[in-house]
């Protein structure tokens, strides 16, 4: 066999061996079988590395197919470096690193072997298979029998399809956008996407709503459904395909100038536990403060916030020994020194019993009243929705995408879900396996409808 | 800042806020007292402990010999870059929730990196100086006037602080790389391993891969500290203590009746000196003689004299009687008593003999014995100037130039590693959710 055939065969089948180059095929059919079956182009099954891909996609293991692509990709060129060597063999350059393409290859073929176990674990849950089927995938040679076998016959249907994104976009799609709000925050989110590998991935999709100045916002919605994503495209911090507006700047033209206008409290206390209160709060008077405000002021600043959120009598503590209760307040107030506009908390009210939550949204409440927006995420809403204005709600299409489902007052949440508590809301619009109704996209859909008129 | 109604005037957007070089001081500040809170100073002990342990176990032989100061120099090296990378492996990657934070309120990743910089050069700094002043102490000393000051201890401790820091700015890149201390803390080794390896000074590596010393700190850290202690000129001692443990390896063979006749006469053996005025008889011939001292057991003493290390007389007299050019020589009468002096310097001024000094004699002899056949001083210091001339690198060469493109080396990883940190965590507000 001449050497340029054998570099063929490998490019395409990874062997040169005609029988495994015949396993291989079987392969291949395997793939087109299976793709056909999960809606995807069976032609992928066609093309090396992106044939492994779109396996783990079919699978419902779209990461670990990433990872198989990538190996897949590495074995066959280490295994053409080898058919080099073998080709070269006087080429000492090559002999030399002989020893190095065995250890790699070696390397790559581990990892490939175990990210091929996980999708073929995949392929056995969609398939609702014993797992015994993963036996044939111990020896790479013998994957085509399980391939074949799923996608041949018509005893096995796959459980979850890859959807058409495009169409289910269409089908959710919102026309239209919020009235610019000239005292307030006016949020027109086309999409907000992350492209992963090669492939545009929506985070969020259609949100449209205005907020007047003094509401304080519920951000509520299940897991995944893209709060903290949202939160993180109305700052400006992460820029999705949109408009914002806060009291009638651009939050992502001036966003050097406007992120002093927004405070953003994450969930985890983020700060340095071996810094003492005070000297943590000056630090971020001056990162957060105009240069031109003297010392004093500044300074003055940091005691009125101290004293407003009752962290006085720890201010020389270090910041790892004050309890639960005292980081989330020094954390609220690291942002709310620069007196934000727009005042953002993710879940401030976790880890703290109901009595201290309650007190801290009663000091968010007070903070909206002074003419603030605050929007805050938690996941126990119920004790304390009589201080909030409005709720936003975020619900999980079944594209897995972020889309807006509702925002209005309390009360026409109630109606417009039919449901009395916060709490009923997310479980009426969580995804059916989260335990959760799955009605994300009926109520997507009959806001879009309220929202095109 | 919103005025008391919230709204945000065009006026009030235009609020001057610290720029990157103001954030630098703030960063800083903060640095120093976690160098206090945050027990950072513990890595001044941990480097003198490392370096106390370094010089109690290779000091001894720093510049006395050249093998035991590569070693030595080559330690040193590792000890630097262990302190370096230890200081910052886990400093951006533990606190990447709180960049990420401080980020979004307004901090410049810049800023924070270059305070980080300034910060761990201050580190670097102590660390080196704790370094030096506890190898002094255990008897590693860099005594002498240096190429570029007055002290040689400030020339090296230039190189030092630059390996220590180059290998600090190399782990704070990867701890911008990384998100987790775990993994910080599992590629360290890797990183640890690749800088000893391709050091170039004491892994025989292949030549093709020897480029990859190119991009290592350790290659030019141990260039730039072999050339400043001279390594090149010091003696390569390793060849005695080969020849030490090789002396006794029997090695059989032969050598000329010329060696033979020369070690025989030669009078400053005391040995030798001794045995020639030994009286060996008054036969008729020099072989009788010979048969006479091999078998009489009154010259059992004789012959089990050692003239070398492992030689006896009975050997070399051995030797001479066996069939060849001395056979008419030794069948020749001499007729009155003689000593074995006398007898010796018979044979060597017989013309025959004369002719055939470099006639091969088969004998049992050990490496020791050729080398002192050979003559032993004259040998090992051929062996020495050989071996010293083989390890000749130019690489140590004692230059300026030498020492210079050594450092400028090493910036240039500080400067490499001081960008791709900014550069990486520019990325953060991209970490995968």
């Amino acid at each position: 066999m001449s050497n340029i055939l054998r570099l063929v065969l490998t490019l395409l089948f990874d062997a040169y061996s005609p029988v495994l180059v015949a396993v291989r095929v079987l392969y291949i059919i395997g793939a087109w079988l299976l793709f056909r079956k999960s809606g995807i182009a069976s032609w992928w099954s066609l093309i090396p590395w992106a044939r492994e891909y779109h396996m783990g996609r079919c699978a419902a293991r779209e990461p670990e197919g990433r990872y198989l692509c990538v190996t897949s990709m590495m074995v066959t060129l280490l295994s053409v470096l080898g058919i080099c060597v073998q080709w070269n063999p006087d080429n000492k350059t090559l002999i030399a690193l002989s020893p190095l393409i065995v250890v790699i290859l070696f390397s790559v073929l581990l990892a490939h072997f175990v990210y091929n176990i996980r999708v073929f674990a995949g392929f056995t849950q969609v398939y609702g298979v014993s797992r015994w089927w993963l036996v044939f995938c111990i020896l790479d040679e013998l994957r085509f029998i399980p391939m074949l076998v799923w996608g041949g016959s018509k005893k096995y249907q796959p459980a979850w399809k890859v959807q058409n994104l495009k169409a289910e976009m269409e089908r959710l799609a919102t026309h239209g956008s919020a009235a610019f709000m000239k005292e307030g925050l006016t949020v027109n989110l086309k999409d907000r996407h992350v492209k992963e590998f090669f492939q545009k991935k929506y985070l969020l999709k259609d949100i449209h709503l205005a907020i007047p100045q003094g509401h304080l916002v519920l951000l509520l919605g299940g897991s995944g459904a893209g709060k903290t994503t949202f939160l993180n495209a109305v700052n400006g911090y992460e820029k999705a395909d949109a408009k914002v507006t806060l009291n009638g700047n651009d939050m992502y033209t001036d966003y050097k100038k406007m992120q002093y206008e927004v405070g953003f409290v994450p969930q985890q206390e983020l700060m340095r536990g071996k810094d003492t209160v005070k000297r943590t709060l000056l630090d971020a008077a001056k990162l957060r403060l105009s240069k031109d405000i003297p010392s004093h002021d500044r300074e003055k600043r940091v005691n009125e916030v101290m004293d407003i959120f009752g962290l006085i009598p720890v201010q020389d503590n270090l910041v790892e020994k004050l309890s639960g209760g005292q980081k989330k307040r020094l954390s609220i107030s690291m942002e709310f020194i620069s007196n934000p506009s727009l005042f953002i908390l993710d879940e401030p009210d976790s880890g703290l019993d109901g009595v201290m939550a309650r007190e801290l949204f009663e000091h968010l409440r007070q903070i909206a009243d002074t003419g603030k927006i605050v929007i805050v995420i938690t996941h126990t809403p119920d004790r304390v929705i009589d201080l909030f204005d409005d709720v936003i709600v975020l619900a999980k299409d079944s594209s897995r995408t972020g889309r807006l489902a509702f925002y209005g007052s309390i009360e026409d949440a109630r109606t417009f879900f039919g449901k009395q508590t916060m709490e009923e809301i997310v479980k009426s619009i969580n995804q059916k396996e989260e335990g959760g109704d799955g009605l994300a996209d009926e109520f997507v859909l009959k806001y879009a409808e309220v929202q095109n008129g | 800042m919103a005025d008391k109604n919230g709204n945000t005037s065009a006026r009030q957007l235009e609020v001057r806020h610290r720029s990157r070089f103001g954030q630098i001081g703030i960063y800083f500040g903060k640095f120093i007292r976690m160098f206090v809170y945050q027990s950072d100073w513990k890595v001044l002990p941990m480097a003198a402990l490392i370096a106390g342990l370094v010089g109690f176990a290779l000091g001894r032989e720093f510049r006395i010999n050249m093998e035991g100061t590569l070693t030595a120099t080559f330690a040193v090296v590792c000890v630097c870059i262990w302190n370096g990378s230890f200081n910052s492996i886990q400093v951006v990657c533990r606190e990447r929730g709180v960049v990420k934070r401080e980020h979004r309120s307004g901090m410049y990743i810049s800023s924070y990196i270059l305070s980080h910089m300034m910060y761990q050069l201050l580190l670097c700094i102590l660390q080196t100086v704790v370094t030096l002043i506890v190898l002094h102490l255990v008897g590693m000393k860099f005594t002498g006037s240096g190429m570029f000051t007055p002290w040689m201890v400030v020339d090296v401790g230039i190189t030092l602080f630059l390996i220590t820091y180059a290998s600090d700015l190399l782990s704070l890149w990867i701890s911008t790389l990384v998100h987790s201390t775990t993994t910080a803390m599992t590629i360290m080794p890797f990183v640890l391993i690749f800088q000893l390896i391709f050091s170039g000074g004491v892994f025989s590596i292949p030549k093709i891969v020897r480029p990859i010393e190119m991009l290592t700190i350790s290659s030019p850290g141990l260039k730039a500290l072999a050339s400043q202690v001279n390594l090149n000129e010091l003696p390569y001692s390793a060849v005695d203590k080969m020849i030490r443990m090789v002396d006794k390896v029997e090695i059989g063979g032969r050598v000329t009746l010329g060696q033979v006749l020369d070690l025989l006469q030669d009078e400053e053996n005391p040995t030798v000196s001794d045995i020639r005025s030994i009286t060996v008889g008054s036969r008729m011939t020099l072989r009788e003689i010979g048969e006479d001292l091999l078998n009489n057991d009154s010259y059992a003493d004789l012959r089990s004299q050692k003239l070398t290390d492992s030689l006896t007389v009975g050997e070399v007299v051995s030797s001479l009687m066996q069939e060849g050019v001395l056979d008419e020589v030794l069948d020749t009468e001499v007729g009155k008593t003689m000593t074995f002096g006398e007898a010796v310097d018979y044979l060597a001024a017989d013309d025959t003999v004369s002719q055939h000094r470099d006639a091969g004699l088969d004998i049992h002899m050990t490496v020791g014995d050729a080398i002192d056949l050979i003559g032993r001083e004259e040998t090992m210091a051929n062996i020495r100037k050989t071996a010293s001339e083989s390890m000749y690198d130019p690489d140590y060469e004692h230059t300026d130039e030498n020492i210079i493109g050594n450092w400028l080396h090493i910036l240039l990883f500080v400067l490499v590693f001081a960008v791709l940190s900014i550069f990486t965590l520019e990325f953060i507000d991209k970490d995968k959710r």
